[in-house]
């Protein structure tokens, strides 16, 4: 929200000091404050700020309440718990010690400044595409974010995955480095889509399952992923568990705004609509959309998978789920599950809603949900908390009944389902 | 040297006004929200009397039952759990008057806007009403108790204490009648989950939707039957799979 220079002595990183030399200075020293904060490198800075942006570093580098960059936030993984590093320039701490070229490394092939591996919780798969440029650029930028002092414990993996060293062979088998090569025959627009959803964007580490160490498994790409207890839905071109039907207008203001009149971006999504793609530029954020709805049928498949036909509205599961839709859901979803235009979001049609995994709806209706809530749509609606009202045996009915009515199709969740996300997101 | 300088003021003034101001995207924008956040209401409790006593549950259930009698429209007040949902309510903060001033002076004359002049606690006005009751009857009665006497007996002393043409030794009878009535219908008419109104018998006798609070699909047809059942805090029978 906050870093958005307006002038060079306003440039983020340099607020701080300039502040501090003020004040033990004095006035007088302004002036010289001011030269001394103008880089001659700023248009790299600026540049890297806006890639910073758009590889959201700071949605694993900064803690709620933390320093930007400092690192310190933990990433449950499959594996273990790895928390993320100090990236400001502090020289203890951080990262200020390290050269260009050795960040260059660390990006491009995964290897810490001490010659370590890095894990691939660190997308590097995706940052190798990113240009040497750009790469320089971030580089630059980060050079010029507040140093802090954040010891972070960066090995708290248990055996055998605490052996980074075993990391060689895992690129052996899943990496593949090299720069970003742009498709011949697709336009400008597309490529630069490609670029960003592939590299920096690592829209994948989320969207694309993994397979069971922990790579991206190639053949789903973009078919959805599930992680801390949320599934991040299909972002293929299938029309009905995908953004197939979504235009490339549509996905531009849901990843601006955090909304649209399909759907409402919510839990680590919203994370990422607040503090990357809503401060992104409209040409980027349509050649993200371009590249999505370009790049052509869910991999691997020539056409999508047909639809299951619906569970029967006269199934046991269906109507105790239309009773409690009706006395619990209607009021903002409306009887038709049309929703309300960019407030509460639609369940008829709706991708997330028919995901295969039910992880997403489980927890939103277990624990609640908040919408994200950006400069365009400040409001951040929030879904309540019904899992004090609702049995595990109701939760799942309700989400059968909602992704089975309305031309909806997806299979039944089970109450152990619901069971096992209560266990989770709402003990007891 | 002061301890405190015209250096330090001025420092610490700019220090304040020009530390930049860093919010959050979370503190800025949006709604307050947390998960799982939730207020359920306490419901009551299952199980035995917990303030009654055997003989005054009795007279209690007999009470209620004749303020509301069973008849093809509802179950009686007993039926109901009204007796149970005072229970409930006298062994909590109503039950002590905790919302209520309770020093005297108590005017025996009060105005209408002096509100209660009781110095006594729901508790302890049906501990007292009761007693005296119990003995108002066994006195007229030959040794009955209020439960024992004839449906039509049971409504002459009620209508007797109504209007206050019996009077209880001990404790004003009006009194007794109007906190057993008024606590009769709120169990009627309150949330199951309070103890009584069950099954929703209340709410279904006089129309009421309870907790819906959406209203446009019904206003958008005017004239039209409204058929959606009334709905608890718990919810309703529908909800489960093997209902009906």
């Amino acid at each position: 929200m906050s870093e958005k220079p307006s002038s060079i002595l306003f440039a983020p990183g340099k607020r701080r000091g300039a502040l501090r030399r003020v004040l033990l200075g004095g006035a007088l020293m302004l002036g010289i404050c001011q030269a001394d904060a103008a880089p001659d490198n700023f248009t790299s800075i600026e540049r890297g700020r806006v890639l910073t942006t758009a590889g959201d570093c700071t949605g694993c580098h900064t803690t709620v309440n933390g320093q930007s960059m400092a690192g310190g936030l933990a990433l449950e993984t499959p594996f273990g718990r790895i928390v993320t590093p100090n990236i400001t320039p502090d020289d203890e701490t951080g990262i200020g010690r390290w050269s260009e070229a050795e960040f260059t490394r660390a990006m491009q092939f995964g290897i810490r400044r001490d010659g370590a591996h890095l894990y691939p919780a660190f997308p590097y798969p995706n940052y190798t595409r990113v240009t040497r440029q750009d790469i320089s650029d971030i580089y630059a930028y980060l050079r010029t974010v507040p140093p802090a002092t954040n010891v972070v414990d960066r090995d708290t993996l248990p055996f055998p995955f605490n052996i980074r060293a075993a990391m060689a062979g895992w690129n052996l088998l899943f990496f593949t480095p090299g720069e970003f090569r742009p498709e011949a025959g697709r336009s400008e627009v597309y490529n630069r889509g490609a670029y960003l959803v592939e590299g920096l964007g690592h829209c994948g580490t989320c969207h694309t399952p993994r397979n069971l160490l922990g790579a991206d498994s190639t053949r789903q790409t973009f078919e959805g992923g599930n992680l801390l207890s949320w599934f991040a839905p299909n972002i293929t071109g299938d029309t009905r568990r995908g953004i197939g039907g979504w235009s490339v207008q549509e996905i531009v203001e849901y990843l601006k705004t955090g909304r649209n009149a399909r759907s409402a971006a919510s839990g680590p999504m919203a994370e990422v609509v607040m503090d990357s793609t809503s401060r992104m530029n409209e040409a980027d954020l349509t050649a993200i959309a371009t590249y999505l709805k370009e790049r052509g049928a869910p991999n691997g498949t020539a056409a999508p998978a047909p639809a299951p036909a619906p569970l029967a509205a006269s199934d046991a599961s269906m109507r105790a789920g239309m009773a409690i839709y009706t006395d619990t859901c209607m009021a903002c979803h409306t009887g038709g599950g049309g929703g309300i235009d960019l407030i509460f979001p639609r369940l008829a049609g709706s991708a997330l809603v028919q995901q295969d995994d039910p992880t997403t709806l489980l927890r939103i209706v277990i624990s609640g949900a908040q919408s994200a809530a950006t400069d365009l749509a400040p409001t951040g609606p929030a879904m309540p908390a019904l899992g004090w009202r609702l049995s595990d045996r109701q939760v799942a009915d309700v989400l059968t009944f909602i992704r089975n009515s309305w031309g909806n199709a997806a299979p039944a969740v089970t109450e152990d389902q619901s069971r096992r996300m209560r266990a989770t997101v709402a003990p007891q | 040297m002061p301890f405190f300088t015209r250096r330090h003021l001025l420092a610490a003034t700019a220090l304040v006004t020009l530390t930049p101001h860093v919010p959050t995207a979370q503190a800025a924008l949006g709604m307050p929200w947390s998960p799982n956040e939730a207020y359920p209401p306490t419901g009551a409790r299952p199980g035995p009397w917990l303030y009654f006593t055997a003989d005054e549950a009795a007279t209690v259930e007999a009470i209620v039952d004749r303020l509301i009698p069973a008849d093809e429209l509802s179950p009686g007040g007993r039926d109901a759990g009204c007796a149970v949902f005072i229970d409930r309510q006298l062994t909590g903060p109503f039950g002590s008057h905790e919302w209520l001033y309770m020093q005297g002076p108590f005017s025996a004359n009060p105005l209408p806007s002096q509100g209660i002049q009781s110095p006594y606690t729901p508790r302890q006005q049906y501990r007292l009403g009761l007693a005296a009751l119990a003995e108002y009857c066994r006195g007229q009665f030959g040794g009955k108790t209020f439960p024992q006497l004839a449906p039509a007996d049971q409504d002459r002393v009620l209508t007797g204490l109504e209007k206050g043409d019996i009077h209880l030794s001990g404790y004003n009878g009006v009194e007794l009648f109007s906190a057993i009535l008024a606590n009769t219908m709120e169990g009627f008419f309150a949330d199951p989950i309070y103890g009584g109104n069950k099954d929703m018998c209340g709410w279904k006798l006089v129309g009421f939707p309870g907790t819906r609070y959406d209203y446009r699909d019904v206003i958008a047809n005017p004239n039209r039957p409204y058929t959606l059942p009334p709905i608890s805090i718990q919810g309703r029978p529908d909800w489960n799979r093997n209902a009906g």
